[in-house]
């Protein structure tokens, strides 16, 4: 699967591993994925992305208030915790959760289906918006973003 | 005495969420826990017992991240 992942890819991948072990999280998951494409402008799936409105800053702020709001229905307050707001030094190296591994199937079926040789930043980003439930669909909705339209401009770029 | 329990979040979606962000929670509360239990002086047994875990399992978990960050030394007895 990664030999048919471009530069550009790579470097998504590497990045969601630098978000994950940022944020203290023992796991990459989906969402780091997304922060780390929303943190590079100079992928084409990043750029979509901006186009969108959705910075670094802006998909973090989305996953807060979609954590805070999670922890609400679980009947529990964010601020009820005493908690560090950031890991204060370097974590365990986290390594690849299901929900990820999941966004870059996605990623390789939407180019296998449409006969893409080359899995691009493009399809990285479709496999993120393709994912029906889970954080990162919850964290758009709750920043109104579209993702069925957003995905359906990322195949429009690839042709 | 039903009605001292939480309410059930009207959707699925909303309930799995919860399960999801709460894991996480738990994560942060366990990572932050060890480090001050550890600065008060615990041992890695006492530690694993108030988890409900081995000490293998408790040190395997935080001992090389905490090594990492400096707050303690691998040390394995």
């Amino acid at each position: 699967m990664f030999n048919r992942f471009g530069r550009e890819t790579r470097t998504v991948v590497h990045g969601a591993l630098e978000q994950a072990a940022a944020l203290g999280s023992p796991t990459i998951e989906a969402e780091h994925l997304l922060l780390a494409l929303a943190a590079d402008p100079r992928s084409a799936g990043g750029r979509l992305l901006r186009a969108e409105g959705l910075d670094e800053q802006r998909v973090l702020a989305a996953l807060e208030r979609e954590n805070e709001l999670s922890l609400a229905a679980g009947g529990v307050a964010i601020g009820d915790f005493e908690l560090p707001p950031r890991p204060p030094a370097p974590r365990r190296s986290p390594r690849f959760a299901t929900s990820a591994k999941r966004v870059l199937e996605r990623a390789v079926k939407a180019a296998t289906a449409r006969g893409d040789r080359r899995i691009t930043s493009v399809h990285v980003l479709i496999g993120l918006l393709r994912a029906e439930v889970g954080t990162v669909p919850r964290a758009l909705a709750g920043v109104e973003v579209d993702r069925i339209a957003l995905a359906t401009r990322a195949e429009r770029l690839l042709g | 005495m039903t009605d001292t329990l939480p309410e059930q979040p009207a959707q699925p979606a909303d309930g799995l969420a919860a399960v999801v962000a709460l894991r996480r929670l738990a994560d942060r509360l366990e990572d932050t826990g060890v480090e001050r239990a550890l600065a008060d002086g615990w041992t890695w047994e006492q530690i694993a017992e108030a988890l409900g875990v081995t000490r293998q399992a408790v040190h395997k978990k935080h001992a090389k991240r905490l090594a990492e960050s400096g707050l303690t030394r691998t040390r394995r007895r």
